[in-house]
């Protein structure tokens, strides 16, 4: 099958206009405000899509995909290159052109066909698909006006889809309506699709992509980054946003330490001010179990204290964002104060809605831990961390053999995880699909 | 060109839509409607007879007639030039979200205008009945040529001001003071008879497109003649002038509406 869109060597520009002024007076009083630069949206962009495929243009915001895609509809005009589209094409853009609010749904309808550049032969024909399609056949003659925005949507909807395209350029609009007229938008696209409809499609959700396309490019600052078939684009796109994520996640981590430890610095000094004061009152923690707080985030009997956790990386630097599949390590320093004759140090996972996720301790491993220093570091090693990508609660207690709170958080801290896999839920599962 | 023709003729019913909803937008929510397509120039016509012939004495024979058949023409023309400029600015939802051939947006305003003077013509038949002008079945059927003429012109002209304003706002404003200045130039309210111009000064004054045209419906409805070739073929010819030279501007300056809007 030959190509029907053939984008050879295009580039965009953008007048970007410090202040710009339009009219005579302005130009003329402000010659300084006309200042522009010009800025580069695309460059040197070339692909081809052949008949019947599904192509989707992925990227972060301000990549340009959006601007490929004005060029493919010709709302746009390219500075460099040539464009060149076979067939009718109809752009899911912008729903509901031309819609006037005091007309009929009906009214509304054919104004906007006609902006699709259909005949009134050609609406008369497909009127009652799309007024089907719309689900809207009871209120199809009162005023777009009295219509919620939902219904608005379902017939402008209605309308592009219903075109009758060779090709369909859509950019980012299926979040239309409820979830079940989603789901008819999908199987009418499906149809579209084996129909040998052509369709290029802007969207950020990675998902819509491999279920949907068969082909994806990743746009990244105005070039094609990598260009081929969806599920291994959309891998290579996931990867690297990850990688930023990471980067942010880093540097975000990094400016809260900061301030974490300045705080510490007061608290500190506080701290040796008050122990200045009171040295001779300083007493045990008190024997009464009734009184520990279980609400608490921080509660226990202080016997044995946690001084400090620390979450390692695979690289064994300390950090709040974990990378999924690779090693890492929870290390809890603790100090006596009342020496027991054993300790339990445990750890858990929660998750921020309070679900637990996993959890473990020292006794249930079988790992005894007798008392014979004052202080020391207990460290809980992952070979494989099997979370997937989110937001986690780390929880860390010391407990003595009777589950008695010593030293107990609920929330040490929290952590994120970064995860290169699509599944849904928490957990990774080491898994292949077999058909047979 | 002929590929841009064909697709404005694909998008024909875009056009209709747009006229339709113009003509039906205008009146919205006035008590009398439609109505008032008749009503304006009626009355207009009133107030012209009142000052020029009763108050004035103009020594012009029916003076209103004289007048009124060269007006309804020239506001057309007028609010086709003036009005027509915002024609694709003012549809910026439209421009830059979805694509269909620009030139659509001026054909539409200029047919919009054209129908509402079709409209006023039934007021203009209605007075040149009474008025008993002896009106010659051979001018008669002239009229629609003229009438296509002028279409021709004020699509051209609208095409040039509509992809211009885009780029230059003001010119809006400057087009209502050429409007004005038009309509003193050409033979709206008195024509090279009435006014005994002649020698360098008609040449002048026949340099006016809208000369032609003006002189064309006064020689048809005023006078009860058939206008001869020589009003009508500069017209054409300068009809044909325009609309070219219209569509080559907007072509041009169309590739970058969607952007500086």
């Amino acid at each position: 099958m030959g190509s029907v869109i053939r984008v050879k060597n295009v580039s965009k520009k953008f007048k970007i206009f410090y202040d710009r002024g339009d009219s005579f007076k302005e130009r003329l009083l402000f010659k300084n405000r006309s200042r522009y630069e010009d800025r580069w949206v695309l460059r040197d962009v070339s692909l081809e899509v052949e008949k019947g495929e599904v192509l989707a243009l992925i990227g972060h915001n301000g990549c340009g995909k959006s601007t490929l895609l004005k060029l493919l509809t010709r709302i746009y005009y390219p500075d460099g290159g040539t464009i060149e589209v076979d067939g009718r094409v109809s752009s899911l853009i912008e729903l509901g052109a031309g819609f006037h609010p005091d007309m009929s749904g009906r009214e509304n309808i054919y104004t906007n066909a006609s902006i699709f550049g259909l005949t009134k032969q050609e609406i008369d024909a497909r009127l009652d698909d799309i007024i089907e399609f719309s689900e809207l056949r009871e209120f199809i003659d009162n005023p777009v006006r009295t219509y919620s925005s939902g219904m608005f949507m379902r017939l402008a909807f209605a309308v592009a889809i219903n075109v009758d395209a060779d090709i369909l350029l859509i950019d980012e609009i299926l979040a239309v309506g409820d979830a079940n007229f989603q789901s008819k938008c999908f199987d009418r696209l499906r149809e579209l699709k084996a129909a040998g409809v052509t369709i290029v499609i802007v969207t950020h959700d990675t998902g819509t992509v491999t279920r949907f396309c068969n082909k994806a490019a990743w746009i990244n600052e105005g070039s094609i980054i990598s260009y081929g078939s969806a599920s291994q684009v959309v891998d290579a796109y996931l990867s690297y946003m990850n990688g930023k994520k990471l980067e942010i996640l880093k540097k975000e981590e990094e400016r809260r330490m900061k301030k974490e430890a300045e705080a510490r610095a007061l608290e500190e000094k506080k701290n040796a001010s008050f122990k200045a004061q009171h040295e001779s009152k300083a007493t045990m923690p008190d024997k009464e179990t009734e009184n520990i707080d279980y609400t608490a985030n921080h509660f226990g009997l202080k016997y044995a204290e946690i001084e400090e956790a620390r979450l390692l990386n695979h690289e064994l630097q300390r950090t709040n964002v974990l990378e999924a599949g690779k090693p890492c390590s929870i290390e809890i320093y603790y100090k006596v104060n009342k020496p027991l004759d054993e300790y339990v140090f445990g750890m858990a996972f929660y998750t921020l809605e309070d679900d637990r996720l996993y959890g473990n301790n020292t006794q249930l491993d079988g790992v005894r831990i007798p008392h014979e220093k004052t202080n020391g570091k207990v460290t809980f090693k992952v070979s494989s961390l099997p979370l997937l990508s989110g937001k986690y609660r780390l929880n860390v207690s010391i407990v003595d053999v009777n589950g008695m709170p010593l030293d107990f958080y609920r929330e040490y801290c929290r952590f994120d995880v970064i995860s290169n896999d699509k599944s849904v839920g928490y957990f990774s599962v080491d898994h292949d699909w077999e058909v047979t | 060109m002929i590929r841009t023709l064909k697709e404005v003729y694909a998008y024909r019913e875009m056009v209709v839509t747009l006229v339709h909803k113009d003509l039906r937008g205008r009146y919205k929510g006035s008590v009398l409607g439609f109505m008032w397509t008749f009503i304006n120039p009626l009355f207009q016509l009133l107030i012209y007879d009142i000052v020029f012939s009763k108050l004035m004495h103009n020594a012009v024979d029916r003076y209103y007639l004289f007048l009124f058949v060269a007006l309804i023409p020239w506001i057309f023309f007028s609010a086709s030039m003036t009005g027509g400029s915002m024609a694709v600015l003012g549809q910026k939802s439209l421009v830059t979200k979805i694509y269909f051939p620009r030139e659509v947006l001026p054909i539409a305003y200029v047919t919009s205008s054209f129908v509402n003077m079709l409209l006023s013509f039934v007021v203009v038949f209605a007075v040149v009945l009474v008025a008993r002008v002896p009106v010659s079945p051979l001018g008669l059927l002239a009229l629609p040529l003229v009438m296509i003429v002028e279409y021709l012109m004020a699509l051209g002209v609208a095409m040039t001001v509509s992809a211009i304003t885009v780029y230059f706002r003001d010119l809006e404003h400057i087009l209502g003071i050429i409007s004005m200045g038009m309509q003193f130039l050409s033979p709206v309210m008195y024509n090279e008879i009435t006014m005994n111009i002649t020698g360098r000064s008609l040449t002048l004054f026949r340099l006016n497109p809208m000369y032609y045209i003006l002189s064309a419906y006064r020689t048809i409805l005023y006078y009860g003649g058939v206008p001869d070739l020589k009003t009508l073929l500069p017209g054409l010819a300068f009809g044909v002038v325009m609309l070219l030279a219209g569509f080559a501007i907007f072509d041009v300056l169309k590739k970058r509406f969607a952007e500086v809007m």
